[in-house]
């Protein structure tokens, strides 16, 4: 384990390369029709399409 | 979970959807026990649904194709069929 | 190998045939962000990652993109059946019809063929991974596109849940980077290929990195 990459400093992380910040578990959508139809079970993945700026 | 076939169909669908989202995050976390609970959680009750699924309407998977009159994996529903189909 | 459910990953019913939809829709099919090109792209470059959770993790999600592909092929297949000649006259159905009738053929909603030339496997991971980051981006700007050129509920329900399992993706491919840095110095990412370069004297520098 190297320890930048567990840093929440993402300014720490070497440069030239690409970083995606770790998802941590917290709880998954108590809806399952919910998180079925939305297309994930984790809210913070759950980023929906709008077509609008400003909503 | 419902008793007619399209309900207990969709809960199928919904419960394999969460096995799936938790498999890819599990494969990346694979030591986050809280993940696992719920994955060995939900694929109990897959394993179950797909079971009585089976047995009351036709097999959607080969392992549960067993049969006696005629080819059951064969006469099933393709699912491109649809329901307006 | 593999195992098949007989069951889609999320139901689709589309009640009334469209063909000009299906034209646009059949890109995601056999286009250059396609399912297609993303499954190939996964299941193919999973054999040159060093790390057994990266290559796990290619293998279920190229899976998935398999399903994803027959959603696709079912949104096509139920938007073509029950067409009337005339309506796909109208409906500049007709070059496609004159080749494939309502067939479901790989191609790009510009008529050009599926090609594994739209997809690249390196055999480097990182270069591999960072592939996959843009091949997830850029299959979910294309379902934005689709998204805009449709009203219809029974084709926006599965075609949203199409573009939020790519949003899924990048995250997993993301990690998926994350842990091979980890195997790899951060002070020179790019030293070496860890899924092809060896070290003469790994006996005498044990710490050399190459993990052989």
């Amino acid at each position: 384990m190297q320890d930048y990459l567990y840093d929440n400093n993402i300014d720490k992380f070497p440069v030239a390369m690409a970083y995606v910040p770790w998802q941590r578990f917290d709880k998954m959508y108590d809806d399952l029709e919910k998180a079925f139809c939305a297309g994930t079970i984790f809210p913070e993945l759950d980023k929906p399409f709008t077509g609008r700026r400003c909503v | 979970m419902g008793n007619n076939k399209d309900q207990l169909l969709r809960d199928i669908g919904i419960v394999g959807f969460v096995l799936t989202d938790l498999s890819l995050y599990l494969d990346t976390h694979p030591f986050d026990r809280n993940a696992m609970e719920y994955f060995n959680h939900y694929n109990r009750i897959k394993h179950q649904m797909e079971k009585e699924f089976s047995m009351k309407y036709f097999p959607l998977t080969i392992n549960m194709a067993e049969s006696n009159k005629e080819w059951r994996w064969g006469m099933a529903p393709l699912p491109w069929e649809g329901e307006c189909g | 190998m593999w195992n098949y459910e007989k069951r889609l990953e999320f139901p689709v019913n589309i009640k009334e045939p469209n063909a000009k939809l299906a034209q646009v829709i059949i890109s995601q099919y056999g286009g250059p962000d396609g399912e297609m090109g993303a499954s190939m792209r996964y299941l193919s470059q999973r054999y040159s990652m060093p790390d057994r959770n990266v290559a796990g993790l290619l293998t279920d999600i190229g899976t998935e993109e398999l399903a994803h592909l027959e959603m696709v092929a079912t949104i096509v297949h139920q938007l073509t059946r029950n067409l009337s000649m005339e309506e796909i006259e109208k409906s500049g159905f007709a070059p496609y019809y004159v080749d494939h009738t309502v067939g479901v053929w790989p191609q790009a909603a510009s008529g050009f063929p599926f090609t594994a030339a739209q997809f690249q496997v390196t055999g480097d991971p990182v270069t591999d991974l960072t592939e996959d980051l843009a091949a997830e981006q850029k299959a979910r700007t294309t379902y934005d596109n689709i998204l805009r050129l449709i009203k219809e509920p029974d084709v926006c329900e599965p075609i949203k849940f199409l573009r939020a399992r790519e949003i899924v993706h990048f995250q997993r491919f993301g990690e998926a980077l994350r842990m091979t840095q980890d195997k790899l110095d951060g002070k020179n990412f790019y030293a070496f290929n860890p899924a092809f370069d060896r070290c003469k004297d790994c006996d005498d520098k044990p710490d050399c990195g190459c993990n052989n």
